[in-house]
């Protein structure tokens, strides 16, 4: 049996196979994935904003830019190689709608842009994007296989 | 910021009032006598918020309502689905299952609910210190609380680092539970409790 290691809000953890790591309850936050295949190695990050404008205050795992530096820092440091790295998320949707008004920043998907540009920025492919909608998603990321199982209250479960 | 049991006290009064009228509303609205009290005010920091509603994941009815005006701030009222649903039906007079994820009459029921027990707490607040508070039309979500809270807490505005609790207690129906948050924006709760006098 699989150990399960929980990710919180603003918060990550990197685990050696066979471990499962999960975040619950994701909303326009995003759960991001890191999977070495090859040491069957990998991390999880909650991020809750798109980036921490180079503020240096507060929590960076909060932050997409910062939390993916941690997340890459730490998993090189338990040998992974960065060419070896695939990524996965999900996340970002748009809980709350007002009739009327448009939503002024649709802060899930800025923060889905935001991990994109990243992983890009890190040469990272990022082989699934679950994003968007209006709906919460709990994950859990299999760092053996780097299976990612994605589960919704009225959408369906998925493994992909 | 920090914040004193007196001042605490202070908004549990507050919270009963807004409470009374909440339930003089809500037994207009049911045809049925509603009593219900705020037995309990408490503030916590923001961090806090999401391990305090337990399992992120659990379904439940959250209706927000952005709060503009001087003191400008998010309140959100959260139903345990069980609870969400008798709600419904005693307002449809049905014992009849509620479709709560999808049925329109039934989100639009309780927005209406959400809507009255938001606007009350406001009253009461409005009445106490002397600013005004208007509530916006009500949002609604049925699903993941900490996907509910997640997205209510990252969009537009900054919030103060304190997040009001407030525990509300519903009887005349039964098996009725609540709960109440409000989370100022950054300076509200100060100037609130400056006009208040605590």
């Amino acid at each position: 049996m699989n150990g399960i290691i929980t990710v919180g809000m603003a918060d990550f953890k990197t685990a050696t196979a066979p471990v499962l790591l999960s975040t619950a309850g994701l909303g326009s936050c995003i759960g991001i994935c890191i999977h070495d295949p090859f040491l069957k190695i990998g991390g999880m990050a909650h991020i809750m904003l798109p980036t921490a404008n180079g503020s240096l205050g507060g929590n960076p795992a909060k932050y997409a830019d910062t939390a993916l530096e941690l997340l890459l820092r730490e998993i090189s440091g338990m040998g992974a190689i960065k060419s070896r790295l695939r990524a996965k998320m999900a996340g970002g949707a748009q809980m709350f709608s007002f009739p009327g008004k448009p939503p002024v920043l649709k802060i899930g998907d800025r923060n889905a842009e935001a991990v994109e540009q990243e992983l890009k920025k890190h040469r990272i492919p990022l082989l699934i994007a679950d994003v968007g909608g209006s709906f919460g998603r709990t994950i859990h990321f299999d760092v053996g296989t780097g299976e990612l199982r994605i589960r919704t209250i009225n959408h369906g479960e998925k493994v992909v | 910021m920090e914040i004193t049991q007196f001042q605490l006290d202070a908004l549990r009064e507050i919270g009963n009032i807004g409470s009374g009228h909440a339930a003089t509303a809500l037994s207009t609205l049911l045809q049925r006598r509603i009593d219900m009290s705020v037995p309990k005010v408490w503030a916590v920091p923001f961090e806090e918020v999401s391990s305090i509603v337990g399992q992120l994941d659990t379904p439940q009815a959250v209706i927000y309502v952005k709060v503009e005006g001087e003191a400008s701030g998010k309140a959100v009222f959260f139903f345990p689905l069980k609870s969400a649903e008798i709600v419904v039906q005693a307002l449809f007079g049905t014992n009849a299952p509620m479709d709560l994820y999808m049925g329109e009459m039934e989100q639009s029921a309780l927005k209406e609910v959400g809507n009255i027990l938001v606007s009350s707490f406001l009253v009461a607040l409005t009445q106490f210190s002397g600013i005004p508070l208007q509530p916006s039309v009500p949002a609604l979500a049925v699903d993941m609380i900490g996907a509910s809270l997640d997205a209510i807490f990252l969009e537009e505005g900054v919030l103060d680092d304190t997040v009001l609790f407030i525990d509300t207690r519903i009887t005349g129906i039964p098996k009725i539970e609540g709960q109440f948050i409000f989370l100022p924006d950054d300076g509200s709760l100060k100037k609130l409790l400056e006009a208040m006098g605590v």
